[in-house]
């Protein structure tokens, strides 16, 4: 058979064609691969919020080769709203532990930082929550991420197909970033964990509340998009009374009695899907986090502390996700 | 020396903080509180003016943004001339092409809700009535993302989650989602301050009864608003404060329906609770439209510690308008 070139030209013609239709689906869609080789996750029993939270953090933070001498580093909470009797924000307790643990460790500064996603007060929601006077008794600065001077950051990865977001100087800034989530289910994301935790650092005043533009553009494409462009150095995620059911607002308190610290938020996650009774493959966002952000394979990730040992009865959540836990 | 009431009038460094501001030029002549809080929050709120005319959303920040220039522009109207011109001209500089403003200059010029807030707070010079009614136009094309047709049909068969009648939509914060409470009750506010009905402004009155009906929609079951969700997955969501305030003296000239009632009611029995000058700076405004008691929330307010300190400059301005409610209600033209 022999190829004229008409039809080599016609073969040619249809093979770009055809490559660029579907290299954006064969493509990666983030700049790099920042997972480590291997992941360290501690898994701490803490059976209260109590003042002896410090005690715990500050061991459960010598598990890890961590540096944070000179360094300003930014405690993450998840601070959404206060509804009496939910358990919906990150224990003030277990923040005021590991300020005073990585003030303990020599960092220059401990800043809290959060931006509320449904909250326009964040004054009302500090002074509600029991913030405001630890804050102010233990002399830690909180600076409101909605109000932060923004920068405009090209994004590092492409799930959304925004290019850049405007983000808060004190994050971007931040030499060692702490993500604390609540260990929650969530009615949009299934879980609301270390990764989705960063939409706190999403501003309100450039995005609105609620930061309604991330729930258009996928909301597990833009945990994707912001994990990848703002780093989590750790994670400490207060499980101590968890929420699941209908959350990150109106679930029920189910109390986990523990604490997750990682040296990475996917493996944070995965192990926290885990003692949620989840498979964390079965999380979109860390099944995709798994392959660029970080470790969510148990065989690549040093378990130190308790062992993860999934709850008889794993944590309820709206029908939409309960193939979280279906067989 | 300037002092608080309750307060320490030893305390050096609040005294030295307005000793070069002429605090007589502060003229408070409608307040019904403490005239001497409010001139400290006032100076103290001038202080914070950036050299560019605009002012940051932190006391700690040197980025200028639009919403607290335009809370602190309506709180400081009667300020020395300089000041409040300079506040405008730096409006009038950061309008976009569109008609619209940006979230602070050098924002991306698609604009936002805070349009409805920069038409006010310029609604006195003259020299701005080209810009405001670019922005009233902007405006009514603005409309949240229920109001397409192919959005409508997808809330009402695909994505039932949240309860809500697509038919009935306001104004979302930015461009490309959906309507929310707070855009939607400040953009009732700033349409309600067209002067006439002229042109393509025609829809106004449309534009604005169907924002109502929004409103309306979105309330919570027991009360007044939060950002819009009032019924998610089954379960009533908790109202804020704030936001049922702002929607509140949106829906000014509907004092007598039911969900305005039962709102009112949700923020007096709310109110007396708060404990941040924002939430409860809004109250007292909403409270005194609806014709409301508000003498011991004003007690309150001026109460609350380190009030000029505030790190949030729009709280800070929001509480200088609510010290000096008639005038700022007769701003929001929504005086009773």
């Amino acid at each position: 058979m022999s190829l004229t070139r008409r039809d080599f030209l016609v073969a040619s013609a249809a093979l770009a064609a055809g490559a660029t239709v579907t290299a954006p689906f064969l493509l990666p869609k983030y700049h790099s691969d920042r997972r480590p080789k291997r992941s360290r996750v501690a898994i701490l029993d803490a059976q209260q919020y109590s003042e002896r939270l410090d005690q715990v953090i500050a061991a459960g933070l010598r598990l890890f080769p961590i540096d944070v001498r000179g360094k300003t580093v930014v405690l993450k909470p998840n601070l959404v709203d206060y509804i009496p009797g939910n358990a919906i924000n990150t224990h003030p307790l277990l923040v005021m532990a590991a300020a005073e643990s990585f003030r303990r460790l020599g960092a220059k500064s401990v800043v809290v930082a959060e931006g509320p996603g449904h909250q326009r007060d964040t004054q009302l929601v500090l002074s509600q929550s029991g913030y405001e006077h630890n804050l102010r008794d233990e002399k830690i600065r909180f600076l409101d991420l909605n109000r932060d001077e923004l920068i405009r950051t090209p994004l590092r990865a492409n799930y959304t197909g925004m290019t850049n977001l405007w983000l808060p100087r004190t994050v971007l800034e931040a030499d060692f970033l702490v993500s604390m989530p609540k260990i929650k289910t969530h009615h949009w994301s299934g879980v609301t964990l270390s990764m989705k935790n960063m939409f706190g650092v999403v501003p309100g005043t450039r995005y609105g509340w609620p930061k309604n533009i991330l729930h258009w553009k996928g909301i597990q494409e833009s945990i994707l998009d912001l994990c990848a462009t703002v780093p989590i150095h750790f994670v400490i995620a207060d499980g101590i009374v968890a929420m699941e059911g209908n959350g990150p607002l109106n679930g029920t308190a189910r109390p986990l009695r523990k604490i997750v610290l990682a040296d990475d938020p996917v493996a944070a996650d995965a192990t926290c899907a885990r003692l949620m009774g989840f498979e964390p493959d079965r999380v979109v966002h860390l099944r995709e986090g798994s392959r660029f952000l970080g470790n969510a394979s148990p065989a690549l990730i040093d378990q130190v502390g308790e062992s993860v040992n999934a709850p008889a009865t794993p944590f309820q959540a709206v029908p939409e996700f309960r193939h979280l836990y279906d067989l | 020396m300037v002092t608080k009431p309750g307060g320490s009038d030893s305390d050096p460094s609040s005294s030295r903080r307005f000793d070069n501001k002429e605090i007589s030029h502060y003229k408070v002549p409608t307040v019904t509180t403490d005239p001497i809080v409010l001139s400290d929050l006032l100076a103290e709120l001038a202080l914070r003016q950036l050299p560019c005319g605009g002012w940051a959303a932190l006391a700690s920040s040197s980025q200028p943004a639009i919403e607290p220039t335009c809370y602190s522009a309506l709180a400081l109207s009667s300020a020395p001339v300089g000041e409040i011109a300079r506040a405008q001209d730096f409006l009038l500089r950061t309008q976009n092409p569109n008609g619209s403003w940006p979230v602070f200059p050098g924002d991306d010029q698609e604009g936002g809700w805070i349009t409805s807030l920069a038409v006010m707070a310029l609604r006195d010079p003259a020299s701005a009535i080209p810009a405001r009614f670019k922005g009233f136009d902007w405006l009514l094309n603005f409309a949240g993302r229920e109001s397409n047709w192919f959005w409508k049909w997808k809330f009402r068969t695909t994505d039932r989650h949240v309860r809500f009648d697509p038919d009935k939509y306001g104004w979302p914060w930015f461009p490309d989602t959906v309507s929310w409470v707070v855009p939607t009750a400040f953009a009732i506010l700033a349409l309600n301050q067209i002067p006439c009905s002229c042109g393509d402004l025609e829809q106004v009155a449309a534009r604005i009864g169907c924002g109502i009906e929004m409103l309306f929609d979105r309330a919570c079951p027991g009360g007044g608003w939060n950002a819009g969700n009032g019924v998610v997955y089954g379960a009533a969501v908790a109202p804020h404060a704030d936001d049922t305030a702002i929607a509140l003296l949106a829906l000014i000239d509907r004092r007598e329906h039911p969900l305005v009632q039962s709102a009112a009611q949700y923020l007096e029995h709310a109110a007396p609770a708060l404990t941040a000058p924002w939430s409860l700076a809004w109250a007292i405004l909403a409270l005194a439209a609806h014709r409301r008691p508000i003498a011991s929330l004003h007690s309150s307010l001026v109460a609350l510690p380190d009030l000029a300190t505030i790190e949030d400059t729009s709280a800070l301005a929001v509480v200088c308008l609510a010290l000096d409610q008639q005038r700022a209600l007769e701003a929001l033209r929504v005086a009773p």
